[in-house]
């Protein structure tokens, strides 16, 4: 585990350097790579060279390094001059959504795929596999973001049951239990689109790995004992299939950020994704960056989350 | 008392078991030997109600049907009733438990005692196996071969079970511990009905009373273990024991020819038996009770080829052979050892009637020999001490070899000189023209040999009687003619009398040895077991006479004291 946690430590050295190094790195003026030439046209030259005094874009690039952590470490990533508000702010803003909508999305679609995954391969061959089985690769084939258009135009649009977007209800001033209520009903659509998007990924690794497990002698032994079915199916092939589904889950994250980042523009969800898309049309990088920066952290962080749960559940893991 | 009657399983159309028949009574342990694929497994699973196969037949545990049980009747069987020892050792144990858990997981699940108890009697079963209490805790990941072993052992007593099946249970472990697992399991199997199930022998034989030979999906001989062991009478048997690498037996290692297949009609051994007949391939022969064992054979287990009874040959008033009884059975080696003189050469001509015996009989393939027909000939061949003596010198080497295919008839002119040549290349001589055209007279002793060697195997005989064949030969030649003998053998059940002094040479080549001293037979018996613990002081003699490559003194002051004693009986005129 020391060594993991070492290996934390470097990635997240690594990500820092990279997100420093890569602007500045670009050929051409290094203020226009860190807040893009539209930015730029709009600056006055006092604001130039505040920000080049800033920055310390004048000094040597250890300088530059060291100017850079510190205000990482005031939580200082920047000034957006498109919202004309500090990055870290934005980001804030938007960070609580998409860590309800991907964070829940995740932990779902994992669990559900994971029940249905087991369900099918203990069962495989019979008819309850064949029907999972058929009803998820037909959902396979639709794109993300169609998968929320589709939730959207028939539950919003049609039916009016949810919301047709926003993640509350605005100036209604709710709080306690009204609130929460109000969040998940916002909540309900983009997170099934996101779910439903996600699950047959979990599923087939989930239903494959049972399959191999059925086979393997233990399983034979756990039937030679004479145990119902309920405590093979769970203590023995559960148990035993949930390893490989963490270890992909640690890999599924970025993925599952990407997908979620067309189902918020889908549903006009203010999380990180509808965030990263205005500021692509604006050019806004810093606020690019940053996010860039805390997605990446993010991965490692469920990574690390991953490792530690790994090691709960297996003990050959040391 | 478990029994077995007509148990078929097949997977798809693949029969794997095609009727057994077997009865386990009550505290007795069986072993089921057989090579890998022969169904071992699946009879084991069968009886514990997992086949995936189709199962037919019955299998009744204390009167009661196990193959009509309910899936929750069987559920309750398992492990209360029979337990079992699986055979990938590595693998049987769920990773993510403890030991303790695993071996407790039965017991709760039956409900058979409180926790509390159950971890108790955990402590005491690890303890029963070996183990420290410690081992409780421990994933498998952390305990070695051996100690997963001895947890499985104690996971397959935890609910104290009347049968327990052990599926190679040592055939992952290193000789060591493997000694130590037989015997816990000898300990384990005192009072219990126990199913080894192993393609190991010394398993079989360190552990069981009672064996089953299985090929297949036949039972082909079934009997005490011992008895099975020392005289196996079913070919697969006997081909079985010759391939089994062990300390016991002498003979260089030798195989089954072919390899298993699934034989639909008659008996399932027949594409690899040497002795078959035409009915071996129509019937499949019945598991009948032979004297002390069952043998599923249409013709009773492995067959006599020749057999003396009394042979009497006096030249003059000299005792050449005095009631000699030999008895040689289908591919095997007897070898008939004894000092010059002792009659064996006299035994080997009145064999191949080249001289009359005064008194006694010969039986040929079950029959009376009176006068030997071509037929004879064309299925017994001798190689002589003094090829010279035997091949004319008239003849040209290439001649010498074709001239008993030219006295059976066999192919025409073209093939006979191509099985002339394939002969000779076997006992390694060259088959250019300037060689197959030269005179035997010109060759070398050891040239000659061979050639009287390729003369004798050139027409596929049955039995071969050699006497000293490969004297003359150096070591080198000798081993690769040793060689090719034995794998003739292997492949056609070849059946050998091999006459020879060196007893070393008896000791690799032989199935079965027969001492021979002043025209009598003295001692007689398989090989290990003469040349181990021999009982006539002459055996003993000869044995210590043998070449050794040891350089201890010991050797050679070795006194052959019995020869002393001889010599001195001849000196005084005894
Ligand atoms: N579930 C199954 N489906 C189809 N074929 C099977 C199945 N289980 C076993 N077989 C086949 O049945 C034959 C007998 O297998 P089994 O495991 O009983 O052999 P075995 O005698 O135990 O061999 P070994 O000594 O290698 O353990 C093999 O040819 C195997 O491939
Ligand atoms: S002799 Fe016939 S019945 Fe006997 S083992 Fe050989 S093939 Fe089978
Ligand atoms: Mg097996």
């Amino acid at each position: 585990m020391k060594k993991k946690a070492l290996d934390y430590l470097l990635a997240f050295i690594i990500i820092i350097s990279l997100n420093f190094l890569l602007p500045r790195l670009l050929p051409g003026d290094p203020l226009a790579a860190i807040y893009g030439e539209e930015a730029l046209i709009a600056m006055t030259s006092e604001l130039e060279a505040e920000l080049i005094e800033r920055f310390g874009l004048d000094k040597s690039l250890p300088e530059q390094f060291i100017i850079y952590l510190s205000s990482l470490l005031k939580a200082d990533l920047g000034y957006s001059y498109y919202y004309e508000t500090s990055v870290t702010k934005l980001i804030l803003g938007a960070l609580p959504w998409t860590l309800l909508l991907v964070g829940l999305g995740l932990v779902l679609s994992t669990l559900l795929g994971f029940i249905l995954g087991l369900e099918s391969g203990w069962n495989r061959g019979r008819w309850q596999d064949k029907g999972i089985l058929t009803g998820l690769m037909l959902l396979n084939g639709f794109p993300d973001f169609f998968i929320g258009i589709l939730l959207l135009l028939v539950f919003a649009v049609s039916l009016g049951i949810f919301p047709l977007s926003g993640a509350l209800t605005p100036y209604t001033g709710l709080s306690g239990f009204a609130l929460v209520r109000d969040i998940l009903w916002h909540l309900s659509l983009p997170l099934a689109a996101v779910v439903l998007s996600e699950i047959t990924a979990s599923y087939l690794l989930t239903r494959t790995t049972v399959i191999t497990i059925l086979g393997e002698p233990f399983i034979l032994t756990a039937r030679a004992k004479g145990l119902k079915d309920t405590a093979i199916r769970y203590r023995h092939v559960g148990k035993n299939s949930l390893l490989p589904i963490l270890t992909r889950t640690g890999i599924r994250v970025g993925r599952i950020f990407a997908g979620a980042i067309f189902i918020e523009i889908v549903f006009a969800y203010p999380g990180l994704g509808v965030l990263i898309f205005n500021s692509l049309m604006a050019r806004d990088y810093p606020v690019l960056q940053g996010i860039f920066l805390l997605v990446a952290i993010g991965v490692l962080a469920t990574n690390f989350i991953v490792d530690l749960l790994y090691k709960k559940i297996d003990p050959r893991v040391v | 008392m478990l029994k077995i009657n007509d148990l078929k399983v097949c997977y798809g159309n693949y029969r794997i078991l095609k009727g057994i028949d077997l009865e386990i009574r009550q505290g007795e342990v069986l072993s089921i030997v057989g090579e890998s694929g022969t169904g071992k497994t699946t009879l084991a699973l069968t009886l514990l109600g997992l086949c995936q196969g189709k199962v037919e037949g019955k299998v009744t545990l204390e009167d009661e049907n196990i193959l009509t049980l309910s899936e929750d009747e069987k559920r309750t069987l398992r492990w209360n009733k029979i337990s079992i020892v699986f055979q990938d050792v590595a693998r049987a144990l769920n990773p993510l438990m403890t030991a303790g858990e695993q071996i407790m997981e039965p017991m709760l699940e039956n409900k058979l005692y409180s926790l509390e108890k159950a971890k108790a009697r955990v402590l005491t079963l690890l303890k029963e196996v070996g183990l420290s209490q410690g081992c409780a805790d421990l994933y498998p990941h952390q305990l070695s071969g051996g100690e997963k072993q001895r947890v499985l052992i104690a996971m397959a007593l935890a609910n104290n079970p009347e049968v327990i099946i052990l599926d190679e249970p040592t055939s992952a472990l290193d000789a060591i511990t493997r000694v130590e697992i037989l015997k816990l399991l000898k300990k384990i199997a005192a009072g219990r009905t126990v199913i080894v199930v192993t393609h190991d022998l010394s398993v079989a034989a360190k552990l069981s009373q009672k064996m089953a030979v299985l090929y297949s999906g036949r039972i082909v001989e079934l009997g005490e273990t011992k008895k099975l062991l020392q005289n196996p009478k079913h070919p697969y048997t006997r081909g079985l024991l010759r391939s089994f690498p062990n300390m016991t037996t002498t003979k260089d290692l030798q195989g089954i020819p072919g390899r298993q297949e699934n034989v639909l009609e008659g008996c399932t051994f027949h594409p690899r038996c040497t002795q078959k007949i035409s009915r071996c391939e129509q019937e499949v022969p019945e598991l009948e009770q032979q004297a002390d064992r069952k043998i599923a054979c249409h013709r009773g287990g492995i067959v006599t080829l020749l057999e003396t009874r009394d042979l009497v040959k006096k030249y003059n008033r000299v005792k050449a052979l005095d009631k000699v009884s030999i008895e040689l059975v289908e591919g095997e080696t007897l070898a008939v050892v004894g000092q010059s003189g002792s009659g064996k050469t006299t035994l080997a001509k009145c064999l191949m009637g080249l001289e009359d015996s005064e008194s006694g009989e010969i039986f040929f393939n079950g029959s009376k020999l009176v006068n030997r027909k071509k037929e004879f000939y064309k299925q017994v061949q001798m190689i002589f001490q003094t090829p010279q003596e035997c091949i004319s010198h008239r003849l040209n080497v290439l001649d010498a070899v074709i001239e008993p295919l030219n006295i059976q008839g066999i192919g025409s002119r073209e093939e006979r000189k191509e099985m002339a040549k394939k002969a000779l290349q076997e006992v390694q001589l060259a088959v250019d023209d300037s060689f197959l055209k030269r005179y035997a007279h010109y060759l070398s002793g050891g040239e000659i040999q061979r050639v009287a060697i390729a003369r004798a195997l050139v027409i596929n005989p049955k039995l071969i009687i050699a006497d000293e064949p490969t004297s003359a030969l150096d070591a080198s030649v000798q081993a690769k003619i040793i060689r090719l003998l034995l794998d003739i053998q292997e492949k056609r059940g070849l059946t050998m009398l091999f006459i020879t002094h060196d007893i070393a040479l008896a000791r690799k080549i032989s199935d079965r040895v027969a001492v021979m001293l002043s025209g009598r037979i003295v001692e007689e018996g398989p090989t290990c077991e003469v040349f181990s613990s021999p009982q006539h002081p002459y055996t003993r003699d000869l044995l210590r006479a043998a070449p050794e490559l040891s350089s201890h003194y010991s050797q050679e002051t070795k006194t052959l004291q019995y020869c002393q004693v001889l010599k001195l009986q001849e000196r005084s005129g005894y």
